[in-house]
């Protein structure tokens, strides 16, 4: 690969520091140098990149001040870490476990602006730690009482006690749910409230209001797909539904794919909803609720312009940051890692060959045939890099974070190591059986995982994090646990 | 009635060294003023109990002989029931012994050892303040008292006031004025100042005002094991009880619009709050008016929050069917809230949720081919031409305009309907945005987006795109490249005119050198090419 070509000649930061001060000596200390291991850093993480101009705006300067302060970091200069021979740190494994502990337990006042999204903050700390490895089961009981304090005699979660339903805060109880396991878990969600209060937000548009009188975009649609498939939710709708066709010919699954292609913008992202500016979450939020319609295989290319949103998609990675970026000439941001990162497993998925359906059906734009990526379609050395580098809170607090400079949170130690963990692995769909769309729709196609093997390994093995479902974002085996609970029950 | 110690004959002889001594040999001197109420209570408990201290400490028999009379005499005088006990003649010679020696027949009960006089509100034992820091102490406790029997009544008037009940005393209907409320605001106020200063307890504002004594708050009821719960603020914790009462009767009125105010100033965060405000403001027919301009006030003091915009949203949608029937109005409207738009952006130019609503506004109210809608975003881009949100928001004001477009397409889709000149008139603003930054992708995609969207080739724009790249292939050096994006384009281009190879070349040297952080994508576009 061209990007690890050529590399930085670079002392371990002991020798610099001993010589920094000393410039006139430099020519010597080279010669000496050579004695210690260079660091193999990719000078593309550690140089400014070769197109650049020379306009200065209010956006050139916060990217030139963001580089400035990434490029310590990916250069192997921050004295308080200690890199491998890639240049790449360690996961702090334990700061950041403590930290996620202590998010779970009670927060003081100024996290009341936390208040109408408790169940975010849970999930947050429960998945990041999940996937690092931690057995979250110890939560078990103590999260039970807490969901089951935030749920409405009519249907769904709110962000705190009596408050009103959400979409969002559902989801985020749900997966919480998945994440701590065990029936006592499953049986806290009175399912048939769930599934009519579901109803009530559907649209007949395809899309989801976030909550009864909230407003309606792509995250809707994303966060009921899981919760429906999840919990085994039927699809019918009642008569009190927006949706309601009369017929029956409408169900709650129904139009979504459209209200999907609605939101694809001209620059290929997706918006929050139709006529909004391209941005990462949202376009997560579309290829995950698209994998759940059906076999995201078809669906994808049924829906939206691949190519330009395959283009668009790695336009957000940057050099020499190598994050990911949420929208055009915005910064890069550890959260993004998962947002865009997590949009790749689902777009090589539906390039891939084994048993793919024809493309022909595919979306007009896209016709013809969208072969597979011959390599990984965004550089998983530079994301794993700037998680490593960038987005570790060295300093006693632990915790993940946006970029250096910001402050560590649950919401971003939960992204950023969804995003490594994506990164980390290959993802793959089984060969489909169905070919046609009825059969289809209600068996979740099957993916497989390995650790990703194609590249230079530039993280040591102890850093490998476990994989996480690319859809439903929880581990395998705590999607497959609720899943298949909920299958064996019948009615509600 | 045994005899007033008052009329006992004051103890014989001045000099109190050769005088039976009935003062205690044995006790402390006690100074003459007692620093601290505490001491003043021991005194005074010591003086009705004379010897006792003596006694406790050297023992009944310890004690001069005198004294040890003394002290029996004293108990058996303030013990009635052992005094009748006595035969008839010792009760006289008891009564003897006390006059002379002015026994206290009464004694302060229970010790001072322990005895609680409280703390105050800094935890400090009210026992240990001086005497007059006490007695002032005492001074606002009775004024307390005064003020919480009036405060009682002034609430079972207003209890009678609602039941329709009659005045006792007068027999009269009992009408609750004005004044009366406001008296009872301030003695609340002046009580809570009072509870502070006494006990360091804190009122909540809610429970201190006459307006929500019919409101009995519903408290957070978490369960103890539960994660991450959030400390509350005194205050908020409070006004989300009132906010949880007055919602679960769905009540509709101004104080529960002041109440959602008091909380989105707290956190503005609070969806349920704003969709409850919504409610109040529909139920109540409030003036729209008057709510988007507390909203500006509450909009420019949390820049980042979600809410305000999907609150005015509703706002305009209820707003909008009058609106629809005044043009004029309506277009009053929109310069209004453009001009709003305008502040708020200088403030965060590519806030998400203040474009979107600026689009949702734009369609909802029509004004696509709003000239001054234009006119404000080009503003924009002049003021920073990477601002790709009001690259993103022109982009649907021109090709999203029904009076021009196929209706029912998305963003992505080739329009028949656009004509030629709007396309051509896009494709040179984007040209000559590309030409101050040619590396910023935003014109670059906006320039594609107009070219697919208008149905013109590609390769329409190649020499320009071309322009920015000079010498491709190159080995001595001479290759230049101004512009990843317009090497992009170019491949395209070439791909477009059936030119592989030279596509093929664009997306090699894009992954070999230009663009490298996105080398597996150029490898998936050069496999794209190669199987078309
Ligand atoms: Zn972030």
């Amino acid at each position: 690969m061209a990007s690890s070509s050529s590399f930085q000649q670079r002392p371990p930061p002991q020798t610099q520091t001993q010589t920094r001060d000393d410039s006139e000596t430099d020519e010597e200390f080279i010669t000496e140098r050579t004695y210690y291991p260079a660091f193999m850093i990719p000078d593309l993480f550690t140089q400014l990149p070769p197109v650049r101009d020379a306009l200065v705006t209010s956006t050139s300067r916060v990217q030139d001040e963001t580089v400035d302060t990434c490029l310590p970091y990916l250069a192997g200069e921050d004295e308080l870490f200690k890199y491998n021979l890639h240049g790449v740190p360690n996961l702090d494994r334990e700061k950041h476990i403590r930290f996620l502990h202590a998010s779970l337990g009670r927060l003081p006042g100024r996290f009341l602006a936390a208040d109408a999204s408790r169940p975010w903050f849970l999930y947050w700390a429960l998945s990041a730690l999940a996937i690092m490895g931690e057995d979250v089961s110890s939560y078990r009981e103590a999260f039970v009482e807490t969901a089951r304090g935030m749920q409405n005699d009519t249907g769904g979660f709110g962000g705190g006690g009596k408050q009103t339903s959400h979409i969002a805060t559902t989801y985020a109880i749900v997966l919480a749910l998945a994440l701590v396991g065990g029936e006592d878990a499953f049986e806290v969600i009175d399912r048939k409230s769930l599934w009519r209060w579901l109803c009530a937000l559907k649209q007949p548009d395809g899309g989801f209001q976030v909550c009864l009188g909230g407003e309606e975009d792509i995250r809707g649609a994303y966060c009921t797909a899981v919760i429906i498939r999840l919990l085994n939710l039927p699809l019918d709708l009642t008569p009190a539904s927006p949706a309601w066709a009369g017929d029956g010919s409408a169900n709650l699954l129904s139009s979504v794919g459209d209200y999907v292609r609605r939101c694809q913008t001209f620059e290929g992202g997706i918006s929050s909803q139709p006529n909004a500016e391209a941005h990462g979450a949202y376009a997560f939020c579309a290829l995950g609720a698209l994998s759940l319609l059906d076999d995201p295989r078809r669906t994808i290319p049924r829906y939206l312009d691949v190519p330009r949103l395959i283009s668009w998609l790695s336009s957000r990675q940057y050099a020499p940051e190598a994050g990911f970026s949420g929208r055009t000439n915005k910064l890069v941001d550890g959260c993004y890692s998962h947002w865009v990162g997590g949009c790749f497993p689902l777009i090589e998925a539906c390039l891939s060959p084994p048993g793919a359906p024809d493309q022909a059906a595919g979306h007009p734009a896209s016709a013809g045939r969208v072969p597979p990526a011959p390599e990984s379609l965004f550089s998983r050395e530079g994301l794993i890099r700037y998680i490593l580098c960038c987005c570790q809170d060295q300093s006693k607090r632990g915790g993940l974070r946006d970029k250096p400079g910001k402050m560590s949170d649950a919401y971003h130690s939960c992204y950023v190591l969804s995003g490594l963990s994506s990164a980390q692995h290959q993802w793959e769909l089984a060969p489909s059986a169905a070919e046609d769309d009825s059969a289809a729709a209600t068996v979740d196609p099957v993916w497989t995982v390995l650790p990703y093997l194609d590249d230079v390994q530039v993280f040591d093995q102890k850093d490998l994090v476990r994989p996480i479902h690319p859809v439903y974002a929880i581990p395998l085996q705590s999607q497959q646990a609720i899943q298949s609970y909920f299958l064996a029950k019948e009615g509600f | 009635m045994p005899p007033k110690s008052k009329a006992a004959p004051k103890p014989k002889g001045a000099d109190s060294s050769k005088q039976p001594t009935l003062t205690p040999s044995t006790s402390n001197t006690t100074p003459a003023v007692p620093a601290t109420v505490a001491a003043r209570s021991q005194l005074r408990y010591d003086d009705s109990r004379p010897h006792d201290a003596a006694r406790l400490k050297a023992g009944l028999t310890g004690l001069p002989r005198d004294e040890q009379a003394a002290w029996i005499s004293a108990r058996f005088a303030r013990t009635p029931a052992a005094r009748t006990r006595l035969p008839p003649k010792a009760q006289r010679e008891l009564w003897r012994q006390v006059n002379e020696a002015s026994l206290p027949v009464r004694a302060l009960r229970g010790g001072t050892k322990g005895s609680s006089w409280g703390r105050d509100r800094n935890g400090l034992d009210v026992g240990g303040y001086s005497v007059e820091r006490f007695d002032e102490r005492e001074a606002r406790r009775a004024r307390l008292t005064c003020l919480e029997v009036a405060s009682r009544g002034f609430r079972e008037r207003r209890e009678r006031e609602r039941k329709g009940l009659r005045d006792p005393a007068t027999g009269e209907a009992v009408f609750v004025s004005e004044g009366e409320v406001d008296a009872e605001r301030v003695r609340r106020g002046e009580m809570a100042d009072l509870r502070r200063e006494l006990y360091g307890t804190v009122q909540g504002s809610f429970a201190l005002d006459p307006e929500w004594d019919d409101v009995i708050p519903i408290p957070q009821d978490e369960p103890e094991a539960a994660l991450a719960a959030i400390a509350y603020p005194a205050d908020y914790d409070e006004a989300i009880s009132y906010l949880r009462a007055v919602m679960l009767k769905k009540e509709y009125s101004q104080r529960c619009l002041r109440l959602t105010e008091t909380i989105i100033e707290m956190n503005p965060a609070h969806y349920t709050v704003w969709l409850y405000r919504a409610s109040n403001v529909f139920a109540l027919k409030l003036p729209i008016a008057d709510e988007l301009e507390w909203l500006n006030q509450v909009a420019f003091a949390n820049l980042k929050n979600y809410q305000i915009w999907h609150h005015r949203h509703l706002l305009v949608d209820n707003l909008y069917p009058a609106l629809a029937e005044k043009p004029d109005e309506l277009a009053r409207f929109a310069a209004a809230e453009r001009d709003f738009l305008t502040q708020i952006l200088v403030q965060d130019t590519k806030n998400y949720h203040v474009w979107s609503y600026r689009s949702y506004l734009v369609g909802k109210l029509g004004v696509w081919g709003s000239p001054e809608e234009l006119k404000s975003i080009e503003g924009l881009i002049d003021d920073d031409v990477r601002n790709n949100s009001a690259w993103s928001h022109r982009f649907f004001l021109v090709f999203s305009d029904p009076a021009h477009t196929t209706p029912g397409l998305v963003a992505t889709e080739p329009d028949p309907a656009v004509p030629q000149d709007i396309t051509s008139r896009e494709v040179e603003y984007a040209k000559e945005k590309i030409s101050l930054a040619p590396q910023n992708q935003s014109p670059w995609n906006y320039l594609k987006g107009v070219l697919v969207k208008g149905r013109q080739k590609l390769s329409s724009v190649e020499e320009f795109t071309g322009g920015f790249v000079k010498g491709l292939g190159n080995k001595d050096g001479s290759e230049d490249v101004q512009s990843t994006h317009a090497l992009d384009l170019l491949a395209e281009i070439y791909a477009e005119k059936g030119d592989k190879e030279k596509a093929d070349l664009c997306l090699r040297r894009l992954g070999e050198k230009w663009d490298r952080i996105r080398v597996g994508y150029w490898e998936w576009r050069r496999k794209c090419l190669e199987e078309a």
